[in-house]
């Protein structure tokens, strides 16, 4: 009795969530089926195509993002004849929360649908957890986000990326320091994921090149990196090399400044290239002449850059997410194999996505049939892309440029 | 109608305990058959598999919150010490291929190590302090985790952890070189999410039994003292230090050796496994199963594990739209189930009566007899 007033505002609580659910079901519902009554000539095939992104969790932005790049692709390519009959995508959208035990699950639902290929996931943990299930069951798996050098450390012919492994980057600040000229290099990372990862490339690359380094490593958060800055100094090289964020990269440059080691070429990844940067390094005059490398072609040398951001920010009244464009890629790259292989069967889907090579929003690309190198398997090669030609940007004038 | 709901509920209450435990262990073991019929989908058996390894970790952490009245708020940090441990001694990071058998042993052995560590200082504390300290314990094992490449790969996890093979990998190959039939060879490795959903149900079984036995035993009885008063316990000779550390030796063991089968089950792991919110969901399993009892902490584990699944296969035909709206109504039901039933849903006896607002005539008493003995110590006083 005491819980009397409790209970009934809880039902009526629970009451409005199931009223918004079912409003939500019949609006969808709904919509499915206008859009079936329009593609109705002659025999229509249904395939399910899976989106396995992080809706909730960390990053729901990005997740929203994937999505959305998935959606409008369903829209471009997501109708298509092959074989005289007419194949109509349905796209089975799955949250993973970001999590490795949830992605697998979401993996095996996947599965279970009977889905030809996954566009996803979003995160390194939840797609490494994801791979094996999808290889033990034979279904391409094309992630637009997973950057990681790693990712396809188990080399299965299952897995694909049309975002650039940071490897790329890697190389490209190893090529970029020798042409300046670089004998000693000093490699510092931030111990996170994505730095270490860039750092490594760029240390063996370097290494391999006879040129002498030496590493140091920071945490991400530190405000005090003068007993780096020392042993920098102490080892008195011609380039630094910073693969982390700009605030601990800022700090870096003015400590090194202060110290008279301002001569010394300060080189970053695309995570120092920010207006933030130069603020952090104290300043315009500090911060000039600092060289930074970018994971992908900038936006305005993407040849469907352009077409595309119009398409979406027509489609959902907001600027372009982050990788939409990349998940929008998978998706059609996944399409694109299907019409090769002539077939929805995912053995010739794998088969073809090994030897496709497609006209995507970011450029024209295929995939690496095997591991070499830095490059993994499955990961994105960039036609006419080599360690020279990745962007590089440098600090003139209070901004970022980029360097012809 | 309160007759009648009375009557129903006599009528369950004199059904016999072990009817219904036998009924829900066997209805747990047919489940996969049903999976078999295709009457339901696999990856529901993994929901299952996943539901069972947190089961453990909620047995786990059940005795030092539920019957030793400890707060653990890092309490994953024990389930990634038996993970990382089988990670790194059966996979190529290091070329090792220890025997399950081993593994299974030196993962509990690992994560008991490091119970006895963060146990030893801190088993002084009480309360909200003991939480505290236990709470950053947790992160500091993932940070390291983290923060440790050399060791654990970092952020990237490590890949290609072997398959479980019983009889160890060395025998395993023996026998399929004797040229065994295939079926058999087959059931020589765990691979699939069937036969892991056995394994993990067989685990928490004994689990469950051992932990039964030990709670109507002389040490668990000691624990529930100690959670209800430490000093009456210690003037009642129970070693409080010994008694609790005891408990924290245990309950670190199961979540390593939980940790082992999730390595092997997941093949992959990574430190996004082992965050804070990891901890607070088991300490959730427990609270909404219900503290101190053992059916109930399962129960509480299988339901929250479960649940986003049924949420995500409700929706039906509008799954994909639904799924952001998800974790929401998680959200709501949990709150549901908390305040139609704060005592848990399977809620053990003693803690049946706490959870409730006590009764206002029960307080009065206490109180009147609080007064006649401070009255009495007034007199002894004068």
């Amino acid at each position: 009795m005491r819980h009397g007033w409790a209970r009934k505002s809880l039902v009526l609580a629970l009451a409005v969530v199931l009223c918004f659910g079912a409003t939500g079901l019949a609006g969808c519902s709904g919509q499915k089926e206008s859009t079936e009554e329009t593609s109705g000539q002659g025999p229509v095939e249904t395939i399910k195509v899976g989106v396995q992104t992080a809706l909730t969790g960390p990053l729901p932005d990005y997740g929203d993002a994937a999505k959305k790049g998935c959606e409008l692709a369903a829209k471009d390519f997501g109708t298509f004849e092959m074989n005289g009959k007419t194949y109509k995508v349905e796209l089975v959208v799955l949250d993973d929360k970001a999590e490795p035990a949830e992605a697998a699950v979401v993996a095996q639902t996947m599965v279970d649908d009977g889905v030809v290929g996954v566009i996803g996931s979003l995160t390194t943990g939840a797609t490494l957890s994801a791979i094996p299930i999808y290889a033990q069951n034979r279904i391409p798996l094309i992630s637009g986000s997973v950057t990681g050098p790693k990712a396809n450390e188990s080399g299965v012919d299952t897995f694909y990326r049309t975002c650039w492994s940071d490897a790329i980057q890697g190389e490209a600040l190893a090529a970029w320091a020798q042409e300046l000229g670089a004998k000693k290099v000093v490699l510092m990372d931030d111990n996170g994921a994505y730095a270490v990862g860039l750092a490594d490339v760029a240390e063996k690359a370097l290494k391999s090149a006879g040129v002498q380094t030496l590493r140091q490593n920071c945490q991400s958060g530190d405000k005090d990196l003068s007993a780096q800055v020392a042993n920098i100094k102490e080892f008195g090289p011609d380039a630094v090399i910073f693969t982390g964020y700009h605030p601990e990269a800022g700090l870096l440059r003015k400590q090194m400044i202060e110290s008279g080691l301002g001569d010394v070429i300060f080189m970053g990844g695309d995570g120092i290239k920010s207006t933030e940067f130069i603020a952090e390094a104290g300043g315009t005059k500090n911060a000039e002449g600092c060289y930074a490398t970018f994971g992908g072609f900038p936006e305005a040398q993407q040849p469907g850059y352009e077409e595309f951001a119009a398409k979406y920010e027509k489609a959902y009244g907001a600027k372009v997410g982050p990788y939409a464009q990349n998940n929008y890629d998978a998706f059609g790259a996944l399409i694109a194999a299907i019409k090769a292989a002539g077939s929805t069967n995912t053995e010739d889907i794998i088969a073809a996505l090994q030897n496709l090579t497609y006209e995507g929003v970011t450029g024209t690309f295929s995939f690496a049939s095997k591991a070499e190198g830095s490059v993994a398997r499955g990961d994105i090669v960039v036609e006419g892309l080599t360690p020279a030609n990745v962007p590089r940007y440098v600090v003139k004038n209070g901004e970022w440029v980029g360097v012809e | 109608m309160a007759a009648f709901t009375q009557t129903v509920r006599s009528a369950f209450t004199k059904v016999p305990r072990w009817v219904y435990l036998t009924a829900a262990w066997v209805l747990a073991a047919l489940f996969p058959v049903l999976n078999a019929l295709d009457l339901v989908q696999t990856a529901w058996i993994r929901v299952g598999v996943l539901s069972l390894l947190f089961a453990l970790l909620a047995l786990g952490l059940n005795i030092i919150m539920g019957e030793t009245g400890l707060l653990n708020l890092g309490y994953i940090a024990f389930f990634a010490f038996g993970a990382y441990t089988t990670a790194l001694l059966s996979s190529p990071k290091f070329d090792l291929h220890w025997p399950f058998a081993a593994l299974i042993v030196v993962s509990a052995l690992v994560a008991m190590l490091g119970g006895f560590l963060i146990g030893l200082p801190t088993l002084r504390l009480r309360g909200d302090y003991l939480a505290i300290v236990t709470l950053a314990f947790g992160e500091i094992v993932r940070l390291t985790i983290v923060n440790v490449p050399t060791l654990t790969n970092g952020p990237n996890g490590i890949t290609g952890i072997d398959f479980l093979k019983p009889l160890g990998p060395g025998v395993t190959a023996r026998l399929q070189s004797a040229g065994l039939p295939q079926a058999v060879s087959n059931l020589l490795t765990i691979d699939k999410p069937t036969e892991y959903y056995y394994l993990v149900l067989v685990c928490v079984a004994l689990g469950a039994l051992l932990l039964s036995n030990l709670k109507n035993s002389r040490v668990g009885r000691a624990w529930n003292a100690l959670r209800e008063d430490e000093l009456a316990a210690v003037s009642s000779g129970i070693t409080a230090s010994r008694m609790k550390l005891l408990s924290v030796l245990l309950s670190s063991a199961i979540a390593g050796f939980a940790g082992s089968l999730y390595a092997y089950y997941s093949n992959v792991i990574s430190p996004e496994s082992f965050i804070f919110m990891q901890s607070v969901i088991v300490v959730c399993m427990v609270v909404l199963g219900g503290m101190g009892s053992i059916p109930g902490v399962i129960l509480g584990a299988i339901v929250l594990q479960a649940l986003p699944q049924v949420i995500r296969e409700s929706a039906g035909a509008a799954r994909s739209e639904f799924e952001v709206y998800r974790m929401l109504v998680f959200g709501v039901i949990i709150v549901a189930m908390v305040v139609l039933r704060p005592e848990g849903l399977l809620p053990d006896k003693l803690w049946r009566g706490q959870a409730h607002e006590a009764d206002p005539r029960e307080l009065e008493r206490t109180r009147q007899t609080l007064f006649d003995l401070e009255e009495g110590e007034q007199d002894l006083e004068a």
